[in-house]
């Protein structure tokens, strides 16, 4: 055997979660494979399934069909110390730091304000630089169960030196490529149309990386918009996107995005979402937190109360390009 | 790069605010029959819909979001710009983020389109961080998907407003990658694909591409609303003159009808203008322009 070195031509110096293939199998072998429903409450799943701690990663955004009535969860029951997987978010980091949840995260996107600048200055939020796509690029290599992938973008910035990517001499070109770190995050957050009681789910539409964060997720919690019978699952088994066996609960939530978007089902809240940013850019994200979570007992109080009946049909009426979201 | 096209001879707006130009320069820039992954929203998004509109009806454009193709209904709710059902509608493929990412990665993608929020002579973005990072300054967005897209499409047009902060010998931070320091070969040693880069910077005063032998920004064109002294006056440094600097035909009446019917319709893009620009018997005036308190809700 000729004596051969692989190259490594430069490092960034970023933290990232310790690559660990093997130890994630031991986690995905301690799944019960039984069927067995795992339907459960907002406030269940996230006491059980999301500690102190852990790596977050949240399915497209709280805008944006994504699992925003879990996101209030967290902020509402004062998890700490999450890391998070920034990834095309607009306002969800800065509603975690806001309420002291996350004190770090991978950078992909995000939108801060003077809150979050304030915990980036201050030292309460270490932010890793990468972009939306390598984001995801890593999560697929955590899918795979592989230890790294190769990506053709992030050398040359400042992005690469805050990072844990690596610019190494390939070993079948020769020539310089960056590598970064598979992601296998602790717990998967991610919003879908339709789900049966164990797990197994369809999502229409566009979307980021459903699949692979559920496959690269030690757990999995699913909300969904609509419980449906196993026995529809079977009858068009190729619309399941997530199979029951990596998913650990799973929450029957109507307008569990709200005030984003669910494709198919009602459209955003304009004002609400409006309300948000404006929260977020004139520093009053807290006085946000306090209307419409934490004064609040769950998401269901919150539609009822604060957001209502009415505006909620109107939501559903404004949703009227329906070809493709549904079976 | 600036030719004459259906919008030379076309009656032109008596007034617009200057993004109003930017967008419609960048629009007569888009080549039909050809791929554009687009940032998502802004002035990115709207270049390319008002060129499928009036000049490219098939030019195909994607979003990080993996919608392929689409035929959106407009005007699109605020920020419902990607996973939503206006953007998706009539789409010919929903992927994913990393589906968008390998047929970025494999070439399929002629042309990126993006924000700036600071960039250097050889195109290098910065949308991290406005100061000395990571200690002092602010904080900003982060690339989200614009470092593949700088990385990887062919030809890269970046969009920003000409000010003097916006165009800087250095950036703070490279976000998404330029020419990188210049040298041949830059970007092929960071490892990015060989026969990428950034192509063009439209302003809403002015248009520019790369030198090809230095890789630096070089001035084609400027508004006929500004002269080359203003323009190269809110610049932090002095970019490469072409031979001839081309003036660019201001945006036509059908432009500006369309764009603010189905685009821009809460001024959500261009009320971020400094300036509206007026003309008068073949004079221009450029008068200050109100801001009103946005929430930054394209």
């Amino acid at each position: 055997m000729p004596e051969r070195q692989l190259r490594i031509l430069e490092e960034g110096q970023g933290q990232y979660l310790p690559v660990d293939p093997d130890g994630f199998r031991d986690a995905t072998g301690k799944k019960s494979r039984a069927l067995v429903s795992k339907l459960v409450s907002a406030r269940e799943a996230v006491e059980r399934y999301v500690a102190d701690g852990d790596y977050v990663v949240w399915e497209c955004n709280y805008l944006q069909r994504g699992p925003s009535l879990l996101i209030r969860e967290i902020v509402r029951q004062r998890k700490r110390r999450l890391w998070a997987c920034g990834k095309f978010t607009w306002v969800a980091i800065a509603l975690l730091v806001e309420a002291d949840c996350c004190d770090r995260a991978d950078m992909g996107f995000f939108m801060g304000g003077p809150g979050l600048n304030r915990a980036v200055l201050d030292g309460r939020l270490t932010i890793y630089e990468y972009s939306n796509v390598v984001m995801t690029a890593r999560l697929r290599a955590g899918a795979m169960g592989a230890t790294f992938v190769p990506v053709r973008s992030l050398g040359g910035t400042d992005n690469f030196r805050y990072s844990g990517a690596k610019l190494i001499e390939d070993p079948y070109t020769g020539k310089p490529t960056v590598v970064v770190p598979a992601l296998n995050p602790d717990v998967a957050l991610i919003h879908v149309h339709q789900a049966d009681v164990y797990g197994n789910a369809r999502i229409f539409g566009a979307g980021i990386t459903d699949v692979e964060s559920a496959l690269a997720s030690k757990k999995v919690v699913l909300s969904a918009e609509e419980i449906i019978d196993t026995e529809d699952i079977r009858h068009n088994p190729g619309l399941t996107k997530i199979p029951y066996y990596v998913v650990d609960a799973v929450v029957h939530a109507p307008f569990g995005a709200y005030p984003g978007e669910t494709p198919g089902r009602y459209a955003s809240d304009t004002e609400h979402v409006g309300e948000v940013f404006l929260s977020m850019h004139s520093g009053k994200l807290g006085e946000y937190l306090e209307k419409w979570v934490r004064s609040v007992a769950d998401d269901r109080e919150m539609l009822e109360k604060r957001v209502g009946t009415a505006k909620l049909e109107s939501l559903q009426r404004r949703s009227t390009r329906k070809e493709g979201f549904r079976p | 790069m600036i030719s004459r096209g259906p919008w030379s001879d076309a009656p032109k707006a008596a007034a617009f605010a200057e993004r109003e130009f930017q967008v419609c320069i960048a629009a007569r820039l888009v080549e039909d029959a050809h791929t554009y992954w687009v940032a998502a929203g802004g002035g990115p998004m709207y270049t390319v819909l008002l060129a499928r509109r009036l000049y490219a009806p098939n030019a195909i454009y994607v979003t990080e979001d993996g919608i392929v193709a689409a035929e959106p209904v407009l005007p699109l709710d605020p920020v419902m710009t990607v996973v939503a059902e206006r953007p998706s509608f009539r789409a010919l493929q929903w992927t994913t983020m990393n589906g968008i990412g390998d047929q970025c990665a494999t070439g399929y993608m002629d042309y990126g389109i993006l924000n700036t929020l600071q960039l250097d002579p050889h195109g290098n973005i910065n949308s991290t961080w406005v100061g000395r990072y990571p200690q002092q300054g602010k904080r900003i967005n982060g690339p989200g998907g614009a470092d593949t897209i700088a990385a990887q499409c062919r030809r890269v047009m970046l969009l920003t407003d000409h000010h003097k902060r916006k165009f800087v010998e250095k950036v703070d931070f490279i976000s998404s990658p330029g020419f990188l320091d210049g040298s041949p070969g830059a970007r092929e040693r960071a490892g990015l694909p060989r026969d990428t880069g950034p192509w063009a910077v439209v302003t809403n005063w002015a248009v520019f591409d790369f030198d090809e032998s230095t890789h630096r920004l070089r001035l084609r064109a400027i508004a006929p609303f500004v002269t080359l002294d203003q323009v190269l006056g809110e610049m932090s440094f002095t970019p490469v003159l072409a031979d001839a600097i081309g003036t660019l035909d201001a945006p036509t009446e059908r432009e500006l009808d369309v764009f603010r019917a189905e685009m821009d319709t809460r001024g959500q893009f261009t009320d971020a203008s400094d300036h509206w620009i007026i003309r008068e018997d073949d004079r221009w005036t450029m008068v200050a322009k109100e801001k009103p308190a946005g929430t930054g809700l394209l």
